[in-house]
């Protein structure tokens, strides 16, 4: 199929909006950043810090009394940055340099780096472009195996990869409400908070904390608590499905976090036969049962602990969550993502969401692992 | 022998206090809770508090194990994160000894938040403070 001017014109667009987009980091900025104090740092690289989940230059800086204190400067992750030509080379101790960034909100001698120029050239480094989907220049058919089952994982032939990113959504609010929010689901305006999904009293005091504080308190940032529920699909680095037909299973794989991973079971067992072994031992991922109806495949997930966010934006849940996740892979390169909330633990009824993911062609999942610069 | 009891309870205590708290990102009452209520000469100085959230109502036990006192009631009002508990024990005599305990949890986004207040019965009362295990 070919595209017409005004279908071009469309995608040309939106690559152009999201390529303004100048963070694409793992966590919200934000939540350890305050945009509203910018600053500028002259000083001399002492160390470059070259891990996930974020690069961090060290520098010498003199202050007003001209004496030497050591900041630290963050930058993105070396995934992004090496996506963007640069590595762990491209700043050396002993290189003179100017930030500009944005102050820590807790006073620290830390800074978010929005650039970095080296002082000899003036040349910019460690910038990031945000990446884009690819345009559609065709539509083409779902991938099957010989049942002609769809293929959820499925490359393309010729190719051994390709993975599921550019979620159309980065945190859940509930279908039909509008409340603008960024890339980690911190509300544009506070107040729209009500209207995301229909959260009980408590839930709702909690998630506008939440939001109220950055989301400087995401499990996720702090402690590299997995992506648990729908959060697992609103990551930067994706997700890729195995289907392991054999076993009656498929794996999805994460990008982000640490790289984890959760089963989805696809061999006819209900949820009944797993309560012994994991009922005292609610999970991240949640117990996940599924079967194909037409071309999509269901999936009941329960069984979820109380230990992290299940969304981007901080929305409470319950160990009561049940998830119902609907994966219909419309064409070859889109996932449509459904997913419905029960949890009479956070909320006054179910609600549902929806999403779309690209597929990412010839290209390998990429590896973060939140873990690396952790205590 | 009063120096050994020092040492080993002042051990007991460092190792209770470096226990990190479990991670709770759901109800913020949810969890076993553990502290004092000062001056409380019916049920000791030190209190449990294991509390559950079922999606309507807050239940759970005051000193669980043969000494327990069962919830009768307990509320969480998510402005100010003020919370009230009554609850209904025995003092040695048999005679029903009726706690009402009211405080506000602090440091509510962090695993090892606290509840502080105070408790009263019929005949004493005191200051109360509890950290989320």
């Amino acid at each position: 199929m070919r595209l017409g001017a005004p279908r071009v014109f469309a995608a040309a667009l939106a690559g152009l909006l999201l390529a303004a987009v100048p963070l694409v980091a793992h966590h919200e900025i934000l939540a350890k950043f305050d945009d509203k104090k910018p600053m500028t740092l002259n000083g001399v690289v002492t160390l470059v810090d070259w891990r996930n989940p974020h690069v961090h230059v060290f520098m010498n800086v003199k202050d007003a009394k001209n004496e030497v204190l050591n900041w630290a400067v963050e930058l993105e992750s070396p995934i992004d940055l090496a996506e963007n030509g640069w590595s762990r080379d491209t700043l050396q101790p002993g290189d003179a340099v100017v930030v500009e960034g944005w102050a820590a909100r807790n006073g620290s001698r830390q800074a978010w780096g929005n650039s970095v120029a080296v002082k000899a050239t003036g040349r910019k480094v460690m910038t990031v472009v945000a990446k884009v989907p690819p345009p559609l220049l065709q539509t083409r058919p779902t991938p099957r195996w010989p049942d002609k089952q769809p293929r959820l994982g499925a490359p393309a032939p010729g190719s051994a990869q390709g993975y599921w990113a550019f979620p159309s959504a980065t945190a859940l609010v509930e279908n039909g409400v509008t409340a603008p929010m960024d890339q980690w689901g911190l509300l544009k305006n506070i107040a729209d908070a009500p209207k995301v999904a229909p959260l009980q009293p408590w839930a709702q005091a909690l998630y506008l904390e939440r939001q109220r504080r950055f989301l400087q308190d995401d499990p996720m940032f702090l402690n590299c608590k997995p992506p648990g529920g729908p959060r697992q699909f609103q990551q930067p680095y994706g997700v890729q499905f195995v289907e392991d037909r054999e076993r009656k299973r498929i794996f999805v794989l994460i990008g982000s976090g640490n790289s984890n991973y959760r089963i989805i079971q696809t061999d006819g067992r209900t949820h009944a036969g797993q309560v012994g072994g994991d009922d005292d031992n609610p999970l991240y991922y949640g117990r996940s049962v599924a079967k194909w109806e037409g071309d999509s495949l269901v999936a009941d997930t329960r069984g979820f602990n109380e230990d992290f966010w299940f969304t981007n934006g901080g929305l409470p849940h319950t160990d009561q969550l049940r998830l119902v996740e609907k994966f219909t892979r419309s064409d070859f390169d889109t996932l449509k993502y459904e997913v419905t909330i029960e949890d009479p633990g956070a909320y006054t009824r179910s609600w549902s969401a929806n999403a779309t993911l690209r597929w990412v062609a010839a290209e390998e999942l990429p590896r973060h692992l939140c873990q690396e610069n952790r205590p | 022998m009063r120096a050994l009891i020092f040492i080993v309870a002042l051990t007991l205590a460092s190792l209770a206090g470096g226990t990190p708290a479990r991670a709770q990102e759901g109800h913020p009452l949810k969890g076993s809770w553990i502290g004092t209520w000062t001056g409380n000469k019916t049920h000791g100085n030190d209190v449990v508090l294991v509390l559950n959230w079922d999606g309507k109502a807050i239940t759970g036990m005051i000193n669980p194990g043969t000494d327990n006192i069962p919830i009768k009631a307990a509320t969480l009002n998510p402005t100010g994160w003020v919370v009230h508990i009554e609850a209904d024990g025995k003092d040695k005599g048999g005679a029903v000894v009726s706690y009402v305990i009211d405080g506000k949890i602090e440091n509510l986004p962090l695993p090892n938040r606290t509840i502080t207040g105070t408790w009263k019965s019929q005949k004493e009362n005191g200051a109360f403070k509890i950290g989320r295990q």
